[in-house]
């Protein structure tokens, strides 16, 4: 994408860091306003999808402004750096919020740059020569706020501004949000999709299908009491992508859980038996997911993604199984795909494969992408029954508790035993009670007859 | 009948300067004349200066993508030194330094990197090929060279220039086949810098050396330390030879590395080792240039800042040649690549503003992307 800077040297527009880069996260300023920069001296810090950089300044003079604080997620084409000396009063700088219905042709990533240059001039600047007579003046805001404004529907030029210099802060658009002096935000409306995925995060819970972004965390603000917090973080990263995601497979599915036990004493002798047979340790759970693709053959309605905007349910064929993996930097859904095909062996030696590679954040990203069912291991930390969340657009997920040696009777008798509780969410639009009972007890009677699934040891 | 050996050879490796300064004198002494050396380590400094300085013009969005040539200044610079000016030199995209040596104007390489084709537009007397960006293509473009000019009695000889990788693809073999079977006056010249973007060479090449490849083809073969000005000169000159006297071809394997990432869109710390990097730094072709010179007081600190000054304030005039030029137009794409535009190229060029938007889901305007 090729960015025209303004002839007058008066922004700096943040330019394309790599090849086809959308926007980039700031991660730190190494100048301030006031400052005298020389051409090629550092501006800032910031990170793309693939490298951290340095961003140099394209010219020397003197900072007027800084576009943006840490941990911003700054559009290419958005002014980072307003130059000049006078007063920021006048500075009618910024992506205005109706960027996106202005018609401007994005160019999408070019190997050598732009060779069109008339074709890509930024919506904002060719605009800022023929001022709004309607609106009166424009409002100034950064790029975030501006985002967060769209986001709810409100034009940014009729919000009062408390910041400096008229500057409308977060806070003014939340306050003016929640004053009712708009159309009532709309909190489910999914926003325009960024032109690229939200690449600054490596690994995300789910990939997000283009057609069904997820909707911003903001919707109207409830006041928290200031007393007592002891830390603010930023909601940002991988547990943003992770809230957004959640958030919006609650919206767009409806959820409903069936539970039930196996008795897994028998299953957990054979895999005693392999352990030590193959002289290294073996978990559950790769026996458990053995299990799954087996019921999944046949009950395939649950081996499923939901395409809500063509209105299509995909069957699928193999099973693609996600495996959600507890990670330092939040909650991760590597996927093995073609898991039907593989031995438990095979499974076990992937299971570990793809979580080493989520813990050192090096999986690729093929590998988080494609899941047609998820298995969540909450028994690992702890706990019995769940009600997991579908990792949309899949359209069941199962949870697997922790397993417990109990009483259990046989035939009249009492007898000591392994109970594995398991909890399945199925997405009610697309598979109904009964069918995920019916998958359920396909699973559990897989599970009690090890023999079944598994060779002789 | 016993089994019996029916081919036997050895790869062998040229160094003359070495990182530590040690010099051979029986291989080196009159290879480079002194003042030439000096010359030719000026060249490097401003070089190395249009690198900082380019790369810095991408980062702040005054030019597209960019490979830095840090760290292997020393392999196609040797070349050009060692060839005439009426041999091709037909690169790939890390020889700045051999195409600036031969007189490219520095501005072109900018020009080219802005997306420019008039960074294309390069002086027929220089005998210079635009750079070529896919891998591997450029090696039969100069096997077609010098198969020209042998057929013409031209005398010229071709040197190509690829990486490691690009001797992984097809277009290496049929060049390679081609060159050896027809005596094509060609120097093959594998910059092996140990890794294709992301590939280390041991994955995509089992042989212990790339210079054993061309035995394969029956072509004459040597490695060389190609961060030592020597032993490339020597090689190159050596390779010159055979092609101009016998009509056969060369390869050459230059080890070398790049100290940056592999362009502007990489992030070369993500699969190498600070180790790695930190140990070819201490083997920077221009650190032991200057150790040599200095060792002859041919050189000292002030003559090192003294270039500096004038390597910063050059770039600066190049870079200010390259963005004041007036802003290419869309039909550029077309005009350059036939002799004469065929009927399609032509019909496309007419309609660019007029058919050819719209039909790109990717053009579309955002709002309307979702019916699309």
């Amino acid at each position: 994408m090729a960015i025209k800077q303004p002839t007058d040297k008066s922004h700096f527009l943040l330019p394309d860091l790599g090849e086809g880069v959308a926007e980039a996260e700031l991660i730190s300023w190494k100048v301030q306003a006031g400052d005298d920069v020389a051409e090629h001296q550092t501006l800032a810090e910031m990170e793309t999808d693939k490298a951290l950089v340095e961003v140099p300044s394209p010219w020397s003079g003197k900072i007027k402004e800084l576009h943006g604080n840490k941990g911003d997620i700054i559009d290419v084409g958005s002014v980072l750096v307003s130059y000049g000396s006078g007063s920021a009063a006048t500075d009618n700088a910024g992506k205005s919020s109706d960027d996106e219905s202005s018609g401007q042709e994005e160019d999408a990533g070019t190997v050598v740059g732009n060779v069109s240059g008339e074709l890509t001039m930024p919506a904002s600047f060719s605009r800022e020569a023929a001022p709004s007579v309607a609106s009166g003046s424009k409002s100034l805001a950064t790029p975030a706020v501006r985002r967060i404004a769209k986001e709810l529907d409100i034009d940014i030029n009729v919000v009062n501004g408390s910041g400096r210099g008229g500057r409308v802060t977060a806070s003014d658009i939340q306050a003016h949000a929640t004053a009712g002096s708009s159309p009532a935000p709309v909190a489910s409306r999914p926003v325009a999709a960024p032109t690229a995925p939200a690449a600054a995060v490596p690994a995300t819970v789910a990939p997000e299908p283009d057609t069904a972004a997820p909707m911003p965390l903001a919707a109207t603000r409830v006041a928290i009491a200031p007393e007592g917090t002891v830390e603010k973080i930023p909601f940002q990263g991988i547990r943003r992508k992770i809230a957004q995601s959640l958030h919006h497979s609650v919206q767009t599915t409806v959820h409903f859980t069936v539970v039930d036990e196996a008795d897994i004493t028998r299953l957990d002798q054979k895999r005693s038996g392999f352990e030590s047979l193959l002289g290294n340790r073996l978990s559950l759970l790769p026996f458990i997911m053995t299990a799954v693709c087996a019921a999944l053959k046949k009950h395939p309605s649950l081996n499923a993604n939901v395409d809500d905007f063509m209105e299509e349910i995909h069957i699928k064929g193999p099973v693609n199984l996600g495996c959600a993996v507890d990670t330092d930097h939040g909650l991760m859904v590597p996927v093995i795909h073609g898991a039907q095909d593989l031995t438990f062996v095979q499974m076990s030696e992937r299971v570990r494969e793809l979580a080493g590679a989520c813990r050192n954040r090096s999986v690729p990203r093929e590998s988080l992408a494609g899941g047609t069912f998820t298995i969540s291991n909450v028994g690992s930390a702890g706990g019995m029954f769940a009600t997991p969340i579908i990792n949309y657009p899949e359209v069941a997920i199962l949870a697997v508790g922790r397993a417990k040696e109990t009483v259990l009777t046989r035939n009249g008798a009492f007898y000591a035993g392994l109970v594995l509780p398991l909890s399945l969410s199925c997405d009610h639009r697309v598979v109904d009670g009964a069918e995920g009972a019916r998958f359920l007890n396909t699973l559990v009677g897989l599970l009690e007859a090890p023999e079944t699934l598994l060779p002789e040891v | 009948m016993p089994v019996s050996s029916v081919f036997e050879t050895t790869i062998e490796r040229l160094s003359i300067l070495e990182p530590d300064g040690t010099f051979d004198e029986s291989l080196g002494k009159n290879l480079i004349p002194d003042q030439d050396l000096v010359d030719l380590y000026r060249h490097m400094m401003v070089c190395r200066q249009f690198d900082v300085i380019a790369f810095k013009l991408q980062r702040s969005g005054r030019m597209g993508t960019y490979p830095e040539n840090r760290g292997q200044e020393a392999t196609s610079l040797g070349a050009a030194y060692a060839l005439q000016q009426s041999d091709w030199l037909v690169t790939c995209y890390r020889e700045n330094a051999g195409l600036f040596w031969r007189g490219l104007p520095m501005e072109k390489i900018l020009l080219h990197w802005m997306g420019d084709e008039r960074g294309n537009h390069i002086d027929p007397d220089l005998h210079i090929t635009p750079l070529a960006i896919p891998i591997g293509t450029q090696m039969l473009h100069a096997v077609g060279l010098a198969w020209a000019d042998k057929y013409r009695d031209e005398k010229s000889i071709s040197c190509t220039f690829f990486g490691d990788g690009a001797t992984s693809e097809g277009d290496f073999h049929e060049a390679m086949n081609f060159a050896a079977n027809l005596d094509i006056p060609t120097i093959f010249f594998c910059q092996n810098n140990g890794w294709a973007i992301s590939v280390p060479t041991k994955i995509q090449c089992s042989a212990p050396t790339v210079a054993q490849r061309a035995l394969a083809y029956g072509m004459r073969t040597i490695q060389v330390d190609g961060n030592d000005i020597f032993a490339v000169v020597k090689a190159v000159r050596d390779a010159a030879e055979v092609a101009r006297t016998e009509s056969r071809p060369s390869f050459i394997e230059a080890t070398t590395y790049r100290l940056g990432d592999h362009t502007t869109a990489d992030d070369a710390r993500r699969y190498r080792d600070a180790d790695e990097v930190s140990k070819w730094e201490k083997q920077d072709p221009m650190i032991r240039i200057r150790m040599y010179l200095e060792k002859r007081d041919l050189w000292n600190e002030n003559k090192q800042n003294e270039m500096q000054a004038e390597a910063e304030k050059l770039i600066s005039e190049v870079v200010k040649r390259a963005e004041e030029i007036v802003d290419p137009v869309c039909n550029d794409m077309f005009d350059s690549m036939y002799a004469s535009m065929s009927d399609n190229l032509k019909a496309q060029r007419s309609t660019l503003r007029t058919s050819s938007l719209g039909q790109n889901p990717s053009q579309l305007p955002l709002k309307d992307k979702a019916h699309a």
